[in-house]
């Protein structure tokens, strides 16, 4: 119990640690914490504008990525699902900055602006959308013939085996799709602030365009540590939504 | 008593495979608290056959009844709930404690909590896995052969009457399926539960089985019970299929019971020594099973006994192994005889008394039929 403990202790919060340690140091030594200090407000301003456009995105793209995921296991689905999964994967290799590209380019085509943070929340969701469905899709998909077999001869309905038995058993495979489209969102909502959608990348931007490393590292840390944050909440949020029974790390 | 489960020329042909009746007209009735093992080659339709039971496969024609009642005019899902369902690759639900996998049919069915755990509990105890060390495992931390033994507790959790086991003991190597197969066997002793139970394996088929039902190509070969199919195989396919070793299979079918010699030479061990001389003389026996009041094993005399001194038959009698008890099968009664080189095996009942012996010639008669 306690060699576990001193095992898990030493591979994942010393490395972390040291990381955290290095990256204040950075933030005090170029003047970033001045930086922030003196502008507190905005700070708080542009924290408020970053933390909507990942919560709000994660959230339609956890929603409806897994409701998609779903719905394209179901038998009658059958024929066109893989024909979905091959679209999510090219749309899946289109890189972060090519995807705010996208929705500054093509919303207007729609009737819509291409500037502001609506622009910029329907490119996140877009991106972080796809891991999740394809985690999903393959996840259920991956739960064995035999337990459905035993689950339906039992006298289970569909609704009972989709929510009792395939979503628990797909959850570690779709929370491992939550938490690589919640590090692309983390990731990029900073360029966000290219469309106007706001939040820190506004800081990171200008620090960049003012060769200033103390407003460009008041804007990356807080990214940074925001991204550190986040997959935590995530960890933590897996052991609580995965079962037991098919935890992966139960003999790591 | 009664017939429990029937089939009426049920035939399936599966979509996309026309030309092929996977079942061919099959038809038989089996009686409350019987297992019937459909057995065959692959592809002969054991699961198909199965599956049409609790309508996992719909069939083309005919009629299956269950205790009288169509099973096309029930509700699907209540028809499989009212049947006890396990596969050979046992499908426990990973996600769920071996508690929970047992309780789900149960909660479903809007049972009491204090009614499910108790439930799950007697189950557990029935299978021999204590609740206290196993309700709250996962499946993946049990062994093959105890998560088998699961599978077949959740398949009798609500206490259906009738049961489908897909070859249930197929992922398990040869020795615990003896092992669980006999169990399993004590269990339904208790239960009488009326059991479908495919496998591909004549000599399971056999063991477990009260009747047999052998399919080829989708048609009833034989359907018998074990001792007939034995003794009187149908035709040449299901000479074959039972094998060159009919004879010894059904040594293994038979109980001692069957050929036993009754009123053995038995004498008191309370008698005089003499006494037991002049019995042995007289009814020309040259072993004398000693007895206590009670009429137990308490060992044997012989020639050599009597030359001992001591004046009662207690004092000069000699311990002996060579005894089983008469529901033993008659191939470990022979094998006991040839292993230990002896004239004859002494039979015991439950308590331990004598009942009567075994001789080689009387296995060999019954053997002839
Ligand atoms: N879904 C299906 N569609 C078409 N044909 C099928 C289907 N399922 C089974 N069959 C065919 O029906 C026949 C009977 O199959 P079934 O699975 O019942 O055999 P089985 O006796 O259980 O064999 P095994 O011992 O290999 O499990 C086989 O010829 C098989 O190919
Ligand atoms: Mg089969």
């Amino acid at each position: 119990m306690t060699s576990n403990f001193l095992t898990t202790f030493f591979r994942k919060f010393v490395p972390a640690l040291v990381a955290i340690v290095i990256v204040l140091w950075l933030y005090k030594y170029y003047g970033a914490l001045e930086y922030t200090l003196k502008n507190l407000a905005e700070f708080f301003r542009l924290i408020y504008e970053h933390l909507i456009l990942v919560i709000i995105s994660m959230a339609a793209a956890i929603a409806v990525g897994i409701t998609l995921g779903v719905i394209m296991t179901r038998k009658a689905l059958e024929g066109i699902s893989p024909v979905i999964m091959a679209v999510v994967n090219v749309w899946q290799s289109v890189p972060s900055l090519g995807v705010i590209a996208l929705a500054y380019g093509i919303l207007p085509l729609l009737g819509m602006s291409g500037i502001g943070i609506v622009p910029a929340l329907i490119a996140l969701f877009m991106h972080a959308v796809a891991p999740i469905v394809r985690n999903t899709y393959a996840g259920v998909e991956s739960v064995s013939s035999d337990v459905i077999e035993s689950a339906t001869g039992m006298g289970m309905t569909q609704k009972q085996i989709l929510f009792d038995i395939e979503i628990p058993n797909a959850m570690p495979v779709i929370m491992g799709g939550v938490r690589t489209s919640t590090a692309i969102i983390v990731g990029t909502a900073p360029l966000a602030f290219l469309i106007g959608g706001g939040g820190l990348g506004f800081w990171i931007f200008t620090g960049i365009a003012l060769v200033d490393m103390g407003i460009m590292l008041a804007g990356a840390v807080p990214v940074a540590l925001l991204a550190m944050f986040v997959d935590y909440l995530l960890a933590m949020l897996e052991k609580v939504v995965v079962s037991k029974g098919i935890q992966a790390d139960q003999y790591a | 008593m009664g017939t429990m489960l029937s089939f009426k020329e049920v035939t399936k042909i599966y979509p996309g495979a026309e030309h092929i009746k996977a079942i061919n007209e099959l038809s038989f009735d089996l009686e409350d608290g019987e297992i019937c093992t459909l057995v065959g080659p692959s592809g002969c339709g054991k699961s198909t056959a199965m599956k049409m039971v609790n309508r996992l496969i719909p069939m083309t024609s005919g009629k299956i009844l269950i205790d009288g009642q169509n099973i096309d005019r029930l509700n699907t899902i209540e028809l499989r709930r009212g049947i006890g369902y396990v596969i050979q690759n046992i499908g426990l639900f990973p996600n769920m404690t071996i508690g929970e996998n047992i309780a789900i049919i149960p909660k479903m069915k809007g049972w009491d909590e204090g009614r499910i755990k108790e439930r799950v509990e007697t189950l557990l105890d029935i299978v021999n896995l204590p609740a206290e060390e196993y309700i709250d495992r996962y499946p993946r931390e049990l062994s093959g052969g105890q998560q088998q033994r699961i599978g077949v507790a959740r398949g009798m959790a609500i206490d259906p009457p009738v049961m489908l086991m897909d070859e249930p003991f197929g992922a398990i190597d040869p020795i615990n399926r003896d092992h669980l197969q006999n169990e399993f066997l004590k269990i339904q002793a208790k239960l009488k539960k009326t059991i479908v139970f495919v496998t591909h394996d004549i000599d399971e088929a056999i063991k477990m089985g009260d009747k047999v039902c052998l399919l080829k190509d989708g048609k009833l070969v034989q359907f018998a019970s074990p001792e007939k199919m034995l003794t009187e195989p149908a035709n040449d396919f299901v000479r074959d299929f039972v094998g060159g070793d009919r004879t010894l299979k059904r040594l293994n079918l038979l109980t001692i019971r069957t050929a036993i010699r009754p009123d053995p030479p038995v004498v008191l061990e309370t008698e005089k020594s003499a006494t037991a001389g002049t019995i042995m003389t007289e009814t020309g026996a040259k072993h004398l099973i000693t007895v206590d009041s009670e009429g137990r094993l308490t060992g044997y005399i012989d020639h050599e006994a009597l030359k001992k001194d001591g004046e009662t038959v207690e004092q000069i009698k000699c311990e002996t192994e060579a005894f089983l008890p008469d529901t033993s099968s008659l191939k470990d009664g022979l094998s006991e005889i040839f292993s230990h080189d002896l004239e004859f095996l002494i039979v015991l009942d439950d308590s331990k008394r004598v009942i009567g012996t075994l001789y080689t010639d009387d296995i060999k008669k019954i053997l002839r039929g």
